[in-house]
Order: structure tokens, then C-alpha cells, then sequence
């Protein structure tokens, strides 16, 4: 595991209390797992992924991820209809460990109630809760 | 007097449910109990469960029945059923005489990356194997514990809202026939071995399970309490009776509830 510090969080995302990040996009919302997620479960041999159309609510689980033996959830930052999936992910889930804010994006949502983004944090409250969890 | 306390942090305790032999649905739907209660926040403390299954297949998230080498109706007329699970890793075993550890911990509040955890549950076997003698070690090519190039445990796990559960399954003395109708893991020619095909000796259950517990222990840095797993089981008459009464892999018919 890496300290905090030589982990990367960019500015212009949104990261929720589970480790997923979102950033809003014309209205539409990416959503991918942190930096500092990926670093904890190590080695990502599989993503298991949502269909386009489905709908979860947030904090609703979309899907999971598999690394060392271990399956964890992935949940929803903010609620919405799914309207693409990462399907490289599929052949090539170790992007999410090698670049988990671009390439190793997971799904984009038109969201619900995009206010809902207003609970979320920016870099420097996500950073704030990562210190008092290490 | 409250600084005195604060600088003597006390070690975080694990309430222990112990059970003898469990169908795996029964266990499943206990672990799904306990983790529910955690998750509305009924349950404070991390649990752990030891027990032993009747014989039976299980798969993991993503399946693993390609990997199975004999036919369904060959595994009825052996009495055993195969099982999806929701943990991580492939198909596997598991038996009597195989030593079951589902920790339910928050790895949040142990600080624990996933990666950590699953190093741990490994490191509680190869300190269970060596109290017995046999040198096991970790591979870097897969994961759980070896004894040379045969693998003596396995670890699968799910991470719920940063609550671990399912675990590690210690091959003590379980008759390991029933791994060469599979390929355990998902990886073909893994040999599987035990700790009595180790030892050469036959291995009480008894004491594996008390090895283990004082290993938790001391893996994790905690202290266990004896818990009541009644208070988490379905209430039924028969609750661990075998539902695969053709099943015959048992090394210590004795040791089963009766």
C-alpha cells in the first residue's frame, strides 16, 4: 500500500464516502473508483459491470470488482440510468489499477437529481477523511 | 484516570460463534444475518465463525462449474450438492475435516486494505501449519498458503460496505479425493494436500480449532469471546442436520453433532 500522499486525486472530480469518484460531464456523470480504492484491493483481475438502462439509486451497489481472492461492491455515488459501461474493463480490468480516472473509467449515468452531487467531496475533504482512515 | 485508559488502548474483541458440522446454506445464511445486523448497526462487534461443512462444491462470483471434471448425476450419487457463493476466487471443496474461518470484520475500523486482509488470513494458516510442524508458505503466482507446490488452504472473500466476510478453509483432514473431480481454483494439476497427509499423523479437530483461535489472535492483534451462534441461526429443528445423507468423505464420523 502506498502513503496518501504519492496516490493522485485530480481536482475536477467528485469522490463519495465508498472510494468511487464521479465527474459531471455535460450532464452525465463518469463514475470510477479512487486511486487510493484501487491501491487497497490490489491486483483487479475482474469488473463486473452493469447493463446500459439499468437503474440504481444512490449508494445502491452497480457492481464489483475482484482482486486477490477478494469480490467487493461498487457503489453509486449519486443515483441514475446507466447509459454506458466500460466494456474494456472486460479484457483488460487491470486498467483500473493503472489508470483509475481515465482509462479505467466504469460507467457513465444521466443522473436522477443531480443534487445529489452536492453530498459528495472535493480533493481536499476526500484527502481530510483518508488521513483519519490510515 | 480517563488518560490512563485512553494510553492502554485495549485490544478489539471478536465475539467467536463455534459450530460443529454446517451445510454450507445454513452458514451462508448465518454470515447473511450477521452482516445484515452490522449494516443497520445492531451488531457493533466483529464476529467470527468456525465450523466445518458436509461435503460440498462451491463457486465463486464468477462461477467455476466449467472446472468441475465429473457429471451432476455422479455428484448426486455421491450426495453432493455445488453451491454459488459470492466470494472471490474459483470452484472449490470443501469437507469434513476441513477447518472453516469466516471472520466478519469491518476492515475499515482494523485499518485493513484488502490486500492486507487476505495476507493476514494466509499468515493464520501458516502459523497453524507450523504449529503442527509443516513448513507452509505463500506463492507469489496464487494466492493462499502452500506446502511446496501443494496448496494446504484457500481464502475467498466478499467486502460489503467495508464488512469482510465468507474466509479461509484449512485442509486439516479432510479426505481430498473429492479436489480431483475438480480443478480447484480454476487451475489445472493443482495438487491439494492436508495437514494429517503432512503430518502423517491423524490431526484432532479439537486442537485445530483452538490453534486457530489463538492464532486469530494473534494475527490480528484481538481478543475473542465465546458468542452464542444460536441467537444468529434460523430456527429450525434440524438446523444442522445433513442434507446429503448419501455423503460417506468423513475421516471423524464421531466428531460430526449428532
Amino acid at each position: 500500500m502506498k502513503p496518501i500522499e504519492d496516490l493522485t486525486f485530480p481536482e475536477d472530480l467528485l469522490y463519495a464516502q465508498d472510494h468511487e469518484w464521479i465527474r459531471m460531464e455535460n450532464g452525465s456523470a463518469v463514475i470510477g473508483i479512487s486511486d487510493y480504492a484501487q491501491d487497497q484491493l490490489g491486483d483487479i483481475v475482474y469488473v463486473e459491470l452493469p447493463s446500459v438502462g439499468q437503474t440504481f439509486a444512490k449508494g445502491e451497489a452497480f457492481g464489483t470488482v475482484e482482486s486477490v481472492k477478494a469480490v467487493s461492491e461498487l457503489y453509486m455515488p449519486i443515483g441514475g440510468e446507466v447509459s454506458a459501461v466500460n466494456e474494456s474493463l472486460g479484457d483488460s480490468p487491470e486498467k483500473v489499477n493503472q489508470d483509475p480516472y481515465q482509462d479505467g473509467w466504469m460507467i457513465q449515468i444521466t443522473p436522477q437529481d443531480p443534487s445529489e452531487k452536492d453530498a459528495l467531496m472535493a480533493k481536499d475533504a476526500y484527502l481530510e477523511m483518508l488521513k483519519g482512515l490510515s | 484516570m480517563s488518560t490512563l485508559v485512553s494510553a492502554l488502548p485495549r485490544r478489539p474483541s471478536w465475539t467467536v460463534l463455534e459450530l460443529p458440522r454446517v451445510a454450507y446454506p445454513e452458514a451462508l445464511a448465518l454470515q447473511h444475518r450477521l452482516l445484515a445486523r452490522r449494516l443497520e448497526g445492531t451488531l457493533s462487534d466483529d464476529a467470527l465463525v468456525i465450523l466445518e461443512h458436509f461435503p460440498v462444491f462451491t463457486l465463486g462470483r464468477r462461477g467455476g462449474s466449467e472446472h468441475l471434471k465429473v457429471s451432476q448425476e455422479f455428484l448426486e450419487a455421491h450426495g453432493i450438492a455445488v453451491i454459488p457463493a459470492e466470494r472471490g476466487g474459483n470452484i472449490t471443496y470443501h469437507g469434513p475435516g476441513q477447518l472453516i474461518l469466516y471472520p466478519l470484520v469491518d476492515l475499515q475500523r482494523h485499518r485493513l486494505a484488502v490486500t492486507d486482509y487476505v495476507a493476514r488470513l494466509e499468515e493464520v494458516m501458516i502459523r497453524l501449519a507450523a504449529r503442527w510442524g509443516v513448513h507452509a508458505e505463500r506463492r507469489p503466482e496464487n494466492r493462499g498458503v502452500w506446502v511446496g507446490v501443494k496448496k494446504l488452504g484457500s481464502v475467498g472473500i466478499a467486502v460489503r460496505k467495508h464488512i469482510a466476510f465468507h474466509g479461509l478453509a484449512f485442509n486439516a483432514a479432510v479426505d481430498l479425493t473429492p479436489f480431483s473431480w475438480i480443478d480447484p481454483c480454476g487451475l489445472s494439476g493443482v495438487q491439494m494436500t492436508s495437514l494429517s497427509r503432512e503430518t502423517g499423523k491423524p490431526v484432532s479437530m479439537a486442537r485445530i480449532r483452538a490453534d486457530a483461535k489463538q492464532c486469530i489472535e494473534t494475527v490480528f492483534g484481538v481478543a475473542l469471546n465465546a458468542g452464542n451462534p444460536d441467537a444468529f441461526l434460523e430456527p429450525k429443528p434440524h438446523a444442522s442436520s445433513n442434507p446429503y445423507p448419501k455423503a460417506s468423505l468423513d475421516p471423524d464420523p464421531a466428531s460430526a453433532r449428532a
